[in-house]
């Protein structure tokens, strides 16, 4: 077991339910959102070691997800997950404050050696 | 008796190419269009094949993915598709058009799925006989899974019929129930006083007057195949299409109900009303369903007048051994499924010759008995027969093969309900998937019992779902009591039932007295994973109420009940219960989409079925489009276009190909118009003369099938196409030139392409080779790819694997080295053909490709 608080925000379903799956079974605690708002809420009364955000989501998208982790906890390591398509611009956009970036389907065993990495103070 | 069958293959061949020729007509395609064509449908294909491939992968449990995904790789499938459809018809002139029909048909199945588009089926009612693999959601699970069986497997199901989702739709408009559904669940929790109202509403309700019209006469039809003398069993079908969640026990079931348009009715009115109902909502909520937009499929079957009937397991649920497991009672099956009697219980060995290995006699007090005139009552067993096997040793034989035919059939352990009626006959009233209760690790006995726990009892049982769980007792006397079961607590009662799934959402775990790992609410417990064990003998006496107790039922069968909450009992096995990717509903229900889209059903072309009407899946389109795609440039050249013709190279091994030479390939000169033999002397293309050379080399081509275990044999034959026949080789095809060669060999069930630029301007040369397919299972076909893999790679190819495909690709290689590695790659064209089938483990892999890659091609 480790006590290690992973977050998870993505407004579809099965992408939270699959990784959460898939660290609870190394032992994380895993909490998902569905969207941004609920993120934020859950953040202002907990800390999480790793947020693992989809970067476009409606209303409070990745991003800002992103600014308020790393406004309220500094330490707080940001994995941006994001379709395809994407990837270019979410790179460019936020070189230097993520963690990492992993294009939708992401292979779970590479997320989780990024989350390892992040976890590695 | 294979020259029979050959006589009879030339015979079908010879028709075809009759048929060919007619159709053909006079007007001339040029060859270049047709090749221009024929290259198009390839690039598409196999660009479609690594897309499905990549979907394979995907949505195989190792990647985190969402619907865009599956979109956009649909969308580029079909787009794919599309293209290579619209070549396709002007190669083959519109000969297969309605081959669109069937395209398009697919296409709405996948998008229904993706897109949660609505369907377009309206048939109220549906024969057994009629249902087809698309008709699962409107028919459900249970409905489609047996008439598969009926008519797929050929199995013994009795007549029957189902009652669609939209029967079901009209029922509830007619009614006026539409809203009352709506509305369940807006103040936050469905009461039972909603759904009370709802079920009320139903038994009240009129069937629509079309609707009550088809059952009529579906009902005329079944009296006049029983000649009058016969009831129904009416039953819901509300089973997932993937069968994951069963609904086991949930839904009302009528027996024995007079084939008549008012008492079937009433019936079907009964089995709609239990979809609303408490246990039914719990159930629902606790597998991830939504009761406001569940539809309930009926099906209305022939009820057999039964002798004996029970339950059978194709595996053991805890694998422990390879064997199938039967229960058995006298009288209709109600005796087993709701635990009401002891079984008889059976274990069959899966041998080549099934035996008995276990025959355990239970005390059959009593059994469930049609009554005259409908319904059904319980009796007392006369007191002879109570400790006789209600099966003979014949009969459990013959219940263990139908139970391995149909695990086989649908490629996993099953739970199958059957019945023997009073002429020995045996029935199959129902299949669905087993769920197995295996562990990742089996920990030393010694090491759970913590020293200063005080164990309050312990007991041997049946377990049904191994593992532990700790809270206070909750000791059932009376059915009633269950509201009152406190979440956490542990259940313990006498007898078992399915209402228990009322409160399996909370229990902690659940001990009985008795009952049968074969009932409903045993696949209920293993479904939700909730520990539980039946038949510890007197728990529920032993026991006392609101005691705090911790319950591990452990890998030997037996419980250790311990006073208070042990917890590193309860943190060892819950380490144990590793939920796999298959347990989240999202994750089954958009990887459903691959039924549509991956399996191959389409394999022998000397078949009747493989035809447009026989493709159930893209992949059996695509499939199709390359089989006759080939065979229509071979037929295209052979008589339409007379100066180029397609000409048979006659070659030292029995490759079966036909050259279409696009210039300067071959060297045939006067040879073309007389009957002389166009042999490798004669082939001028530089890449095609290189890969024969290797195929040809001596030793790598093995003629010897490899043999096949006595019992395969007769079924093989039926089956496998008899690959060394050259019927089955004379589509494969080299389009050549000079300096090119595109080769499609196929052989048996696995496919080569290989395409290659071999000429003096280094940077223009390429080769690509595919390889994929096989006739064994997965695992060995896997390992044929491994190993082609680590050959190639040895040529210095990029490769990549998808499941049973592997691509490699070289380019920028000088003439002579290309030469040389067209040869090695004709050896292992060659080598490989039958190589899978000696696969057996891993460590062959390594073996034989060092053996290869040192010459050596001995098998």
């Amino acid at each position: 077991m480790n006590n290690n608080r992973i977050m998870v925000v993505d407004d579809e379903k099965i992408v939270g339910d699959m990784t959460k799956m898939s660290l609870e079974q190394d032992g994380y605690a895993v909490e998902t959102f569905l969207n941004g708002e609920a993120a934020l809420a859950r953040l202002r009364e907990q800390e999480f070691d790793v947020v693992v955000t989809d970067l476009k989501m409606k209303g409070i998208d990745g991003m800002e997800v992103l600014r308020t982790v790393k406004k309220l906890y500094p330490e707080t390591k940001v994995i941006m997950i994001t379709a395809f398509a994407n990837l270019d611009a979410a790179i460019e956009a936020l070189r230097g404050d993520v963690h990492d970036f992993f294009p939708k389907p992401v292979k779970i065993k590479e997320l989780k050696a990024s989350i390892q990495r992040a976890l590695v103070k | 008796m294979s020259g029979l069958i050959g006589l009879f293959k030339s015979m079908v061949v010879e028709k075809g190419r009759k048929i060919v020729r007619e159709r053909f007509g006079s007007t001339p395609v040029s060859f270049k269009v047709m090749f221009t064509r024929f290259r198009q449908v390839l690039d598409n294909h196999n660009r479609a094949i690594e897309i499905i491939a990549d979907m394979g992968a995907k949505l195989g449990g190792e990647y985190i993915f969402d619907i865009n995904y599956i979109k956009s790789a649909y969308e580029e499938l079909h787009n794919r598709l599309s293209a290579s459809l619209s070549d396709f018809h002007v190669l083959t002139r519109n000969k297969y058009a309605r081959l669109d029909n069937v395209f398009n048909r697919i296409d709405r199945e996948i998008r229904r799925l993706v897109y949660d588009e609505t369907s377009s089926f309206n048939e109220t009612v549906v024969f057994y006989d009629d249902i087809t693999w698309s008709m699962v959601r409107e028919v459900g699970g249970k409905n489609a899974h047996l008439a598969d069986l009926k008519n797929n497997l050929g199995l013994n199901v009795p007549a029957a019929f189902a009652v669609t989702t939209h029967a079901f739709d009209e029922f509830i408009k007619h009614n006026g129930i539409k809203g009352k559904i709506a509305e369940l669940g807006q103040g936050g929790i469905i009461t039972e006083t909603a759904l009370r109202d709802i079920r009320d509403s139903v038994m009240d309700g009129t069937i629509p007057p079309a609707l009550e019209n088809t059952f009529g006469d579906a009902l005329t039809g079944v009296r006049t195949k029983c000649k009058g003398n016969c009831s129904l069993a009416v039953r819901s079908s509300a089973e997932e299409e993937d069968g994951r969640y069963s609904f086991a026990g949930q839904f009302e079931t009528v027996l024995n109900v007079p084939p008549d348009i008012k008492a079937v009715a009433g019936a079907y009115k009964r089995v709609i009303a239990s979809l609303f109902t408490d246990k039914a909502v719990a159930y629902l909520e606790q597998s991830g369903h939504d009761i406001r937009s569940m539809k309930m499929a009926v099906g209305c079957m022939l009820m057999v007048d039964a002798a004996a009937s029970g339950v059978m397991y194709s595996s053991d649920p805890d694998l422990k051994e390879d064997a199938v497991l039967i229960n058995a009672a006298w009288g209709l099956g109600p005796s087993i499924v709701e635990g009401r009697t002891d079984a008889d219980i059976y274990t069959i060995s899966k041998a080549a010759h099934p035996e008995t290995t276990v025959r355990k006699i239970g005390k059959k007090d009593s059994m469930v008995i049609s009554r005259e005139g409908g319904g059904i009552s319980t009796v007392k067993v006369p007191a002879e027969m109570e400790m006789r096997s209600a099966l003979t040793n014949e009969q459990t034989v013959e219940l263990a093969d139908q139970a391995l035919r149909i695990e086989h059939y649908f490629r996993k352990p099953q739970d199958i309900e059957w019945a023997i009626d009073r002429g020995g006959r045996v029935f199959i009233l129902q299949s669905r998937p087993l769920r197995t209760t295996v562990n990742s690790a089996v920990r030393p006995a010694a090491v759970l019992s913590s020293p200063e726990a005080h164990i309050l009892m312990r007991a041997p049982g049946t377990a049904v779902q191994k593992g532990a769980g700790a809270g206070r007792t909750f000791i059932l006397r009376h059915m009633d009591e269950l509201g009152s079961f406190p979440k956490g607590a542990v259940l313990i009662a006498r007898n078992d039932s399915s209402d228990f799934i009322r409160v399996m959402p909370y229990a902690s775990a659940i001990i009985t007295d008795i009952g049968t790992p074969a009932s409903h609410m045993a696949s209920l417990c293993r479904e939700f994973r909730v520990p539980a064990i039946v038949n510890v003998g007197n728990a529920s006496r032993i026991l006392k109420h609101g005691q705090q107790i911790t319950v591990d039922i452990g890998d030997e069968g037996a419980v250790t009940i311990y006073e208070g909450v042990v917890k590193d009992i309860l943190e060892d096995a819950n380490r144990k219960v590793s939920m796999s990717m298959e347990d989240i509903y999202e994750f089954r229900k958009k990887r459903y989409v691959l039924r549509y889209i991956s399996p191959l059903n389409l394999i022998d072309p000397m078949l009747d079925t493989f035809s447009p009407e026989g493709c159930k899946t893209m992949h059996d389109i695509l499939r199709f489009i390359h089989e006759k795609s080939v065979a229509e440039l071979v037929e295209g050249t052979r008589h339409g276009l007379r100066k180029q013709a397609a000409v048979k190279l006659d070659l030292p091994i029995p490759a079966g190909i036909m050259a279409v030479d696009i210039g300067g390939g071959l060297d045939i000169g006067e040879k073309r118009d007389g009957d002389g033999k166009v042999t490798f002397e004669h082939i001028s293309s530089v890449p095609l003369r290189a890969v024969l050379k290797g195929m040809m080399h001596p030793g790598v081509w093995h003629s010897d099938a490899v043999s096949l275990k006595a019992q395969d044999f007769l079924s093989s034959m039926m089956r496998m196409p008899d690959i060394t026949s050259e019927n089955y080789m004379e589509n494969n095809i080299a389009v050549i030139s000079r300096e090119y060669v595109n080769l499609s060999l196929r052989f048996g069930y696995h496919f080569n392409m290989l395409d290659c630029y071999c000429s003096e301007n280094t940077r223009n040369n390429h080769l690509y080779f595919r390889f994929t397919g096989g006739a064994t299972d997965m695992v060995k076909r896997s390992r044929r790819i491994q190993l082609i893999a680590v050959i190639l790679k040895e040529y210095g190819f990029n490769i990549k694997i998808k499941g049973d495909l592997i691509i490699g690709r070289l380019s920028n290689i000088r003439q002579d080295e290309m030469e040389l590695v067209l040869d090695r790659i004709g050896r292992l064209i060659a080598y490989t053909r039958q190589l899978d089938a000696l696969l057996h483990d891993d460590g062959r892999i390594e073996r034989y490709a060092h053996n290869f890659l040192e010459g050596k091609y001995e098998l």
